[in-house]
């Protein structure tokens, strides 16, 4: 719309410069019509030759329809200097016809003079000049007659003379017009261009200003969403100047209240700040501005990742455990200007942990307090010597023993599980012959592999090997790769246990010829009450927890396990430890 | 002199349990509670050799029991074994900084609790 100005601008300022021939023949025509009309309605200016006149009108008329041609056909406008000459001819003719030198008609000769004379360049004056003559002296050479009066020649040469300076003054006020024109069609054609650029910047800005307040839309929208989860801003010395609804909700202040004008510290529990600066080894009374504070954001300062369980202190005293994320913010350079915090109440979580924690326990000890009676009870009725039971009642015995025992596995392996997921796990560490270890796990599976018809084999070397360990819970963790091994072994099988020494490490493997792990199901073999199909498709018992156990005892004890099994053919589990060095172990000896 | 035992657990078939091991091994049983606010009164009157008790029992548990005991530092000879379903080291060591002489983990075979009993029961 606004940045069409400039091109009008500009067409009209071309019109006022150079208007249509047609347009500048209509005010020769005019007037020569004018002059005819007068002829015929003013009695003293009859023609004194019809003939003439008529020529003459005619010749106009022709020169009339020629402009209105050169005005419509643009390769034509070279030619349109015609018209005036030809107006001249006219003219001089109509005089001719309205009393030859004495025409009272002579200034119609100015209007095509001027036209011709406003051409650029001074040579138009002088054809402007000849031009009046011709038209001054055709109504003498078409009376075929030499002016005799000297007023004739007099007035000729005087009127040419005053129409070429007419026509000199016209050309060089359109000269100087011309140039003033062309200055203002220059600026105007700047100003032109200066707009169209304006208009293109105004639309940028409006389209990064529209982008603006989109992301600034959507900042707002997130920030404001936040209501679970606290987000802190602070600058370098802790003061808080970013504080969205889940802070409030948190901790309490609202915006205004926390924003400039607290402390991200002033929430913390001094304790817990002075603790960590002194896990962080700062030293005691160290003369920074806010100690706790550069314990707080220490790692962060470092651009290091650092969440860990705080708790925080709502205003009206109330402690509520959170969870922070600790972020710098950095400026331009690259220079820490303040810390971001991110928090979130994990008061809910803590609960379901410790009700977890108390169920599990809780279950253990309903658990065991009734297996206590019953197998503590059994043993009663076995001892008792004064009423000794037969072989049939001893033997029904032993399998209400045998399902007492495997329950009290099951407790024992379900409260181990929980633990381990709790990350209480407790380790009782020590260095440790693997030998003996594995030894004694062997003769403790021998009952079973005779039950169940299964020959178990051992390949454990006479030297020591040591670890850094804690003895039940290895031997517990081999049990259960040994037991598995019996389970899943058919009858006349072999199961072999062998303990060596690789590099830095010990291996122990349990290799059996049982039915094997389908490999479908060797990425999910130490999760959690999973069975293998093979061992629900051959009716193996068990809950699916020994795997799990054993692999926690072995991470435990930063080592690692791994299994290759091929269906029908058999399976080899091996546990990794990694040994004592021989330098220590050599200390120890 | 006829070794006593007092015998406390919240469990009656424990309880019943702990008594029959004790009396096969010689000891008599002076006081068999459910609680242990009952088992510290029966500490207090009736003076005996030795307390069996439970840790997780009503009204106060086996281990504040044994603090109190401890505590009142009147029988200075009794001895003290606490029976538990917990089995970590970590319980363990709670029950002897309570001032616990033994600790027994259920469950537990009445044949080895006779056993122990039946040596322990010696004067020392």
């Amino acid at each position: 719309m606004s940045h069409q100005r400039p091109r009008m601008w500009a067409t009209i300022i071309h019109g006022i410069e150079d208007p249509s021939p047609a347009l500048k023949q209509s005010a020769t025509a005019v007037a020569v019509l004018v002059a005819a009309v007068l002829t015929i309605v003013v009695p003293g200016i009859a023609p004194t030759n019809a003939t003439f006149a008529i020529a003459g009108l005619s010749i106009v008329a022709i020169a009339t329809v020629l402009a209105g041609i050169i005005s419509r056909v643009d390769r034509l406008a070279g030619y349109v200097l015609l018209v005036p000459v030809i107006d001249l001819i006219g003219i001089g003719a109509f005089r001719a016809g309205t009393g030859g030198g004495a025409s009272a008609f002579s200034a119609l000769i100015l209007l095509p003079v001027v036209w011709i004379a406003v051409s650029n360049g001074r040579r138009y004056i002088a054809i402007a000049g000849a031009g009046a003559a011709i038209a001054l002296t055709i109504p003498n050479l078409l009376s075929l007659s030499l002016p005799t009066a000297s007023l004739d020649y007099v007035r000729g040469l005087f009127s040419t003379v005053l129409f070429t300076v007419a026509a000199a003054i016209v050309n060089q006020v359109a000269l100087q017009s011309r140039v003033a024109l062309g200055k203002l069609n220059r600026l105007a054609e700047d100003k032109e261009v200066m707009l169209q650029r304006t208009v293109e910047y105004a639309a940028q800005l409006q389209e990064s200003e529209a982008k603006y307040r989109s992301a600034d839309r959507l900042f707002r929208g997130l920030w404001a969403a936040v209501t679970e989860q606290a987000v802190i801003g602070t600058d370098a010395t802790g003061l808080i100047d970013a504080w969205n609804p889940g802070a409030t909700k948190i901790l309490g202040p609202s915006q205004d209240e926390a924003e400039d004008k607290m402390h991200i510290f002033e929430f913390h529990l001094t304790e817990e700040l002075e603790a960590r600066a002194r896990e962080l080894n700062y030293p005691p009374g160290e003369t920074v501005l806010n100690p706790g504070f550069s314990a707080l954001v220490e790692l962060a300062r470092l651009g290091k990742a650092d969440v860990r369980e705080w708790t925080w202190l709502r205003v009206d005293g109330t402690p509520v455990p959170v969870e922070v994320s600790v972020t710098r913010r950095v400026d331009e350079g690259g220079r820490t200007v303040g810390y971001l915090f991110v928090a979130s109440d994990v008061t809910k979580q803590r609960e379901v942990a410790r009700l977890k924690d108390e169920f599990v326990g809780l279950i253990s000890h309903e658990l065991r307090t009734p297996l206590s009676s019953i197998l503590g009870y059994l043993e009663l009725m076995r001892d008792d010597e004064q009423h000794p039971l037969s072989a049939e009642h001893l033997q029904y015995l032993s399998v209400a023993e045998r399902n007492a025992n495997r329950l009290l596995r099951l407790v024992g392996d379900l409260l181990f599980t929980a633990q381990v997921e709790s990350g209480r796990f407790p380790l009782d560490s020590r260095e440790t012959a693997l030998a003996a270890i594995v030894l004694a796990s062997i003769e403790s599976g021998r009952p079973m592999a005779d039950a169940a018809g299964v020959e178990l084999v051992s390949h454990v070397p006479a030297g020591e090997l040591l670890v850094h360990g804690d003895p039940v819970r290895l031997g517990q963790a081999i049990d259960n790769l040994i037991s598995n091994a019996i389970k899943f072994t058919p009858r006349g099988g072999i199961v072999t246990v062998a303990l060596e020494a690789e590099s830095a490490q010990a291996v122990i493997s349990v290799s059996d010829t049982g039915m094997g792990i389908p490999a479908s199901d060797m990425d999910q073999l130490f999760s959690r009450f999973f069975r293998a199909t093979t061992a629900t498709r051959n009716a193996v018992p068990g809950v699916g927890l020994g795997l799990t156990i054993t692999k926690a005892i072995v991470t435990a004890h930063e080592g690692e396990m791994s299994v290759e099994s091929e269906e029908g053919v058999g399976t080899r589990f091996s546990m990794r430890l990694p040994l004592v060095t021989l330098s220590a172990a050599a200390a120890v000896s | 002199m006829t070794f006593t035992v007092v015998v406390a657990d919240d469990d009656q078939d424990i309880r019943a349990l702990v008594g029959i091991a004790s009396e096969r091994a010689g000891l008599r049983v002076v006081a068999s509670v459910g609680d242990g606010a009952s088992a510290l009164a029966a500490i207090r009157s009736e003076q005996p050799d030795l307390a069996i008790l439970d840790v997780t029992m009503p009204e106060l548990t086996g281990l504040e029991v044994c603090r109190q005991v401890r505590a009142d530092g009147v029988n200075e000879d009794l001895r003290i074994l606490l029976l538990s379903a917990s089995v970590d080291d970590a319980s363990k060591q709670v029950g002897f900084d309570a001032g616990a002489d033994h600790f027994l983990a259920k469950p537990f075979s009445p044949r080895q609790l006779v056993a122990w009993l039946a040596v322990g029961k010696e004067p020392r």
